[in-house]
């Protein structure tokens, strides 16, 4: 799955053309509604991207075989 | 040439022959370079390297100027040497005998910063073409800096107030001494092995010129010019440009700056994603409006008998679109919801009256209030209520009536 940054550079992106198409392009009510749904779906994927708070803090260690682990903070920086 | 009845000289010869030449050459000579390899051995002499970007010199300090020196040489110093050049015979090496040596000051850290800095910027390093944009919605970002300063707070604290959805990954080295380069080069070589990382920011709190060596060597500039993922740098105070600054593909005056720098302000966001919803909203409206118009020119068309059956094509049409604006109005925020299901009602109200006007009348559920679409439901409701352009009547169900 594209990462949490792609979809919601997607989304904006395709909104900001929605929105566009909208105000410039000649369409029909049917054609009209379609990008309003549209927009109206995409909305809602990057709010829910904006709410889901990844709280978590890691730390990243490297082992002796020069591999990354992520592990959650010992301590958390903003206390 | 002393070279008598033989037509050659013997290594031994050769090498005191130079070395005299050197030795009356370079009686004394100061030199700036970063102290490498650096030994004490049993017999309280110092051995080391001092190298700048591209040379070396060997150099060796004796126990008797040794216990002068004022500090502990360690890899990785930038130092003044001063001492007299010779050639050790038996390797034919050249090299400096050092009797006094000191940290090298800001003006010569400085001299060394800026002749850095021009070799680097004629091979293109700081060329803005290679910088890469920063990503407008970072999602997964890493911080690299030491974990014991205040830097690390700020930039988290500053990362998560603004941007709330932000996975931070801190990646702790050491940003001060002789091991400081090697943590944030090994650092930046492995960062883009962890998957999904979107943005990087390097950096350390402020300190002086010496304390903030590591961001000017040249391996660290390198590293950062290679790593493939967009790096902000934020070392120092605001007045601090450090080689790393020049490199990075933004540059930020502090740690906290960077982190600024870094992320949206989610407000901001969620505002533009309100005002791209509102015109949305407002399109739609606009829609809905065109197709009241268009319906009610079909209504009085139809009242004076020019078209028929189209009408209620017409109506369904609308009460589709209102449908489906509806069905989108329950996925917006409570706000949104209310402005579509406002200028529905509104909308709706409208166009009734217009189409009411024109001499028809909604049979709506005495009880529930409910639109009555069919004679059966009609029958069912019994109490019915009656709306015309004017107000409204309630009225009793008898019967239904045939042939009609």
């Amino acid at each position: 799955m594209a990462s949490r940054k792609a979809r919601f550079e997607e989304s904006m992106k395709r909104l900001e053309e929605i929105v566009r198409e909208l105000e410039t392009a000649n369409l029909s009510l049917e054609e009209s509604m379609a990008k309003f749904e549209e927009g109206v779906k995409l909305g809602k994927i990057c709010r829910e991207l904006l709410e889901k708070a990844e709280a978590r803090i890691k730390v990243l260690v490297e082992d002796e075989t020069g591999t990354l682990r992520e592990e959650d903070a010992p301590y958390d920086p903003k206390d | 040439m002393p070279l008598d009845d033989k037509n050659y000289l013997t290594v031994s010869e050769l090498n005191a022959l130079v070395r005299s030449l050197v030795e009356e050459s370079y009686p004394e000579v100061t030199v700036l370079g970063e102290v490498s390899n650096f030994k004490r051995h049993t017999s309280g002499h110092l051995y080391f390297t001092l190298k700048d970007a591209e040379a070396q010199l060997r150099a060796v300090c004796f126990r008797s100027e040794a216990g002068r020196i004022s500090f502990d040489l360690e890899d990785g110093m930038q130092v003044l040497a001063t001492g007299r050049l010779t050639i050790y015979e038996a390797y034919g090496q050249y090299q400096i005998v050092v009797y006094s040596i000191e940290k090298a000051g800001v003006g010569a850290l400085e001299a060394a910063f800026r002749q850095l800095r021009e070799r680097l910027e004629k091979e293109g390093l700081f060329d803005p073409a290679h910088k890469k944009p920063l990503p407008a919605y970072p999602f997964r970002i890493a911080v690299v800096t030491s974990v014991t300063g205040a830097a690390v707070r700020d930039v988290v604290s500053t990362l998560r107030r603004r941007w709330p959805p932000v996975e931070i990954l801190l990646f702790p080295v050491a940003v001060q001494g002789n091991q400081a380069a090697p943590s944030i080069v090994r650092a930046l070589e492995l960062l883009p092995r962890v998957g999904g990382l979107d943005l990087i920011i390097l950096g350390r709190g402020g300190g002086s010129l010496e304390d903030l060596w590591a961001f000017n060597e040249e391996t660290v500039a390198r590293a950062i010019y290679d790593c493939p993922i967009p790096i902000v740098s934020g070392v120092g105070h605001e007045t601090d440009f450090t080689i790393s600054d020049f490199v990075a593909d933004v540059r930020a005056a502090t740690p906290t700056m960077a982190a600024e720098i870094a992320v949206p302000r989610v407000e901001d966001i969620r505002r533009r994603l309100d005002e791209i919803e509102s015109r949305l909203i407002q399109f739609a409206e606009v829609g809905l409006e065109l197709r009241g118009r268009h319906l009610s020119e079909l209504v009085r068309s139809y009242a004076l008998g020019r078209v028929r059956g189209r009408v209620e094509g017409a109506m369904q049409t609308l009460d589709y679109t209102v449908e489906r604006l509806y069905r989108c109005a329950r996925e917006m925020t409570r706000d949104r919801r209310n402005r579509v299901n406002e200028t529905l009602a509104r909308l709706d109200g409208l166009d009734a009256r217009r189409v009411l006007s024109r001499g028809y009348a909604v049979c709506s559920d005495g009880g529930t209030g409910r639109i009555i679409r069919s004679s059966v439901a009609a029958l069912d409701a019994r109490d019915v209520r009656l709306t015309f352009s004017d107000g409204k009547v309630s009225a009793e169900v008898k019967e239904k009536v045939n042939g009609e």
